[in-house]
């Protein structure tokens, strides 16, 4: 057999790509991207997280935060139109920047200040910050395919649907689960780190976001979450606290979250397990719909 | 300057524009040595200079071991491995804090100098240049053309480690018409699709792997990351090599091949035949033959392979993990030495799938000290692989999507090729037209070639 001429194979291979480009790029433009695509990293969560915010209708109440948060899921909170943007690995500022820079803002705006010592993710910023939303020209074919597979087999779930399983989990008695390696491990990483500038940095980022968005008409609360005692008393934890407090020392600033401490438990010292996050985010339902501190 | 950067894509277009036009036909070899600097000053143009002394060190040895070659070229060969073991290996016997405190201006800026990209590689090329030509007793090449052979762009960073006795004798006028083009086209883009799609998309599962990741797996996933590793790992130096081999070749060089399906070896020395075989052929060539190879006795022959491959695995880098690694493929290599000869007359399909198995599981599992160098680290792992966890919040793992971005090395080596292209035939190009498509629009994310580090 002749070898193919190189011209011929290249205009064969150049028709089949253009092909796989072209209907790639009309199904995106007919369908758009509305399949949420599977998360392999927390970093691909956090874009689906994201893409979802920017292309969704704008909710009642908004969650910014860090990995402590990210544990807090929509499905386990009574709240209706209630959207959880925490980066997990991320700082809350990111999430609050993106937020406050969109057309339409959330009622209220939940801030999460344990973890502050993080900068902002500036990419991200840029790429949802915009009214545009920011929506690629070609859908990823594999990945669609499989999206659309497990959202047909694991579609994901509200809080109705889950409403009695989060019961039973919270019928049950806190895990036994040794996490002392873990909360060690942390404990030394938390004492190693002075944040003391970061923090301020985004402290002061975050009252000047506040003061924008509450120009706007939203309503910012900010809020601290949990951690094993340990954690609490690190070096890192302690310098955060009092730096925040110190900028934002009024009580009509925060949302006051009231749980049994001795219920929670945390897989990492740090991170809340799913029957603790339950419990917190119940308390955050009963914190929103009490009436606010007076100013 | 990655191979995946449009940054590169433009460097390779104004650089292979350049190479063909008539008139600097003869200054072609120029052209490419002062593109192959810009090429490696474009990351680190610090290092550049250290480039330059080993090339011309080299060079300098290589002319006076070609008048003396008993007392010149075990100094021009102690050059390059003091090279290598500076920059690779000073940290072993320093601490990285205390790369300031020499108190001598000079040492304490080589000391601070970051490890050259691709030195192992470079290194290698110059003691190829040594041996072989001076062993022939060639005449003196020009410094332009022992230039091109140890800094040619394709495979300066990454290999495959190319013989000078190969490169050498390629060095003359190359014309446009007598480019394969579509040969090129074929490596080129098989190699950008197994790294885009394949590797870059298992590298993101993958990163579980890594410490403190991985004490949240579970015990099953645990070992699925092991397999997409070795998936990966294959990939991604797969995916280089035969971009660097379509390179050189639009460029008018052949460079050896690299990778020959090892995963389907039915024995460890047979792995060692299709796995880096440029490697490879190059310790056996330049140290388990001249350290008497397997001419002596057998007791002789296995301390030459354990120490041979204990040298391979420190080539990748100043760890414990790659010691023990490259160790434990010599282990390998030495138990089943004496029972080859047998294992062959056993003419059995089942049987063969059998080795083929066992070899590939055992080659995988190795891998984990490649992935994890930190020795504590590789162990843990391990031993996780063995006893059931207990974390009540792991990741999830898309098992379908792992399985469609494997799917390509698993046809690679399942599918026997005569039988790939029969079914293929006249819709070659077009499968290649749907690979560039679908490297385009499936790439994971931008993650540097594992070989880079070496």
């Amino acid at each position: 057999m002749q070898p193919t001429p190189a011209v011929h194979w290249f205009a064969k291979c150049g028709f089949s790509a253009g092909v796989l480009l072209l209907a790639s790029g009309v199904a995106t433009a007919w369908f758009g991207n509305g399949l949420q695509l599977p998360s392999t990293t927390t970093r691909d969560g956090t874009l689906i997280t994201l893409n979802r915010y920017v292309r969704e209708p704008v909710p009642d109440v908004v969650l910014v935060g860090s990995s402590l948060a990210f544990r807090l899921k929509e499905e386990y909170f009574a709240t209706p139109r209630l959207r959880n943007l925490a980066l997990a690995g991320g700082s809350p500022v990111t999430g609050l920047e993106i937020v406050a820079d969109r057309p339409h803002l959330p009622k209220i705006i939940l801030v999460e200040t344990n973890v502050l010592s993080r900068s902002t993710d500036a990419s991200l910023v840029a790429k949802y910050s915009s009214a545009e939303n920011a929506r690629p020209l070609f859908f990823r074919p594999i990945r669609t395919a499989v999206a659309a597979y497990e959202n047909r087999l694991h579609a994901p779930l509200n809080h109705a649907q889950v409403s009695s399983a989060l019961h039973q989990l919270l019928e049950r008695p806190p895990s036994d689960f040794d996490n002392r390696i873990y909360v060690d491990r942390a404990l030394e990483q938390w004492n190693a780190e002075d944040p003391t500038a970061a923090v301020h940095m985004n402290v002061s980022k975050i009252a000047h976001l506040i003061s924008e968005i509450e120009r706007k008409g939203s309503h910012v609360l900010l809020f601290e979450l949990p951690c094993s005692a340990q954690l609490e008393g690190s070096r890192s934890a302690k310098i955060t606290r009092e730096i925040v407090h110190t900028a934002f020392p009024h009580p009509g600033q925060w949302l006051h979250i009231e749980y049994a401490r001795e219920e929670l438990r945390w897989a990492d010292g740090v991170h809340l397990d799913e029957r603790s996050a339950v419990t917190v985010a119940q308390s955050i339902d009963k914190a929103l719909s009490s009436p606010p501190a007076s100013p | 300057m990655t191979f995946t950067s449009w940054q590169f894509g433009a460097f390779v277009a104004i650089v292979f524009g350049v190479y063909y036009l008539p008139p600097l036909r003869s200054l072609q070899v120029q052209l490419l040595v002062v593109a192959s600097l810009f090429f490696y000053g474009y990351g680190q143009p610090g290092l550049l200079p250290l480039l330059a002394v080993a090339v011309l060190g080299t060079y300098l040895f290589l002319i006076l071991a070609l008048r003396n070659r008993a007392l010149w070229l075990p100094i021009g060969i102690s050059f390059n491995l003091a090279l290598l073991a500076f920059f690779k290996y000073k940290f072993l016997f320093i601490g990285p804090a205390s790369s300031g405190a020499a108190g001598l201006a000079p040492i304490d800026f080589l000391l601070q100098l970051p490890l050259p990209i691709g030195i192992s590689f470079f290194v290698f090329h110059n003691i190829s240049l040594l041996v072989d030509l001076t062993g022939k007793r060639k005449e003196t090449p020009d410094l332009k053309s022992v230039f091109l052979y140890i800094i040619f762009f394709p495979q300066l960073v990454s290999g495959p480690i190319t013989r000078a006795e190969m490169f050498m004798p390629q060095i003359h006028p190359k014309y446009f018409g007598d480019i394969p083009f579509v040969e090129a086209a074929k490596w080129i883009l098989t190699g950008f699709f197994f790294k885009l799609y394949v590797a870059n998309n298992l590298n993101e599962m993958t990163s579980y792997m890594d410490f403190p990741l991985y004490e949240t797996l579970r015990t099953q996933d645990r070992w699925l990351l092991v397999f997409l590793y070795s998936y990966q790992i294959y990939a991604d130096f797969f995916g280089y090599s035969a971009i660097a081999i379509g390179l050189a070749l639009l460029f008018g060089y052949r460079l050896p091949i690299n990778f020959n399906l090892p995963y389907i070896s039915v024995s460890f020395s047979e792995f060692w035949t299709r796995w880096h075989i440029s490697l490879s052929s190059w310790l056996r060539t330049y140290l388990y033959i001249p350290l008497g190879g397997n001419r002596h006795r057998a007791f002789r022959t296995y301390l030459n392979l354990m120490i041979v491959m204990g040298l391979g695995g420190l080539w990748h880098g100043a760890g414990l993990g790659y010691l023990l690694w490259g160790l434990l493929h010599g282990v390998l290599l030495v138990i089943e030495r004496p029972f080859l000869a047998r294992l062959a007359t056993i003419d059995s399909a089942a049987f063969r799938r059998a080795r083929m198995g066992f070899v590939f599981v055992c080659v995988t599992m190795l891998w984990i000290f490649f992935k994890l160098p930190n020795f504590d680290h590789a162990i843990s792992y391990l031993s996780g692989m063995f006893t059931s966890s207990t974390n009540p919040n792991p990741p999830k793992l898309f098992y379908n999507l792992a399985l469609l971005y494997s799917l390509p090395v698993l046809i690679q080596h399942l599918v026997p090729r005569s039988r790939f292209e029969q079914t293929l035939g006249g819709a070659e190009p077009y499968l290649y037209g749907l690979m560039a498509a679908l490297m385009y629009l499936e790439a994971g994310p931008e993650t540097s070639f594992i070989y880079f580090q070496f």
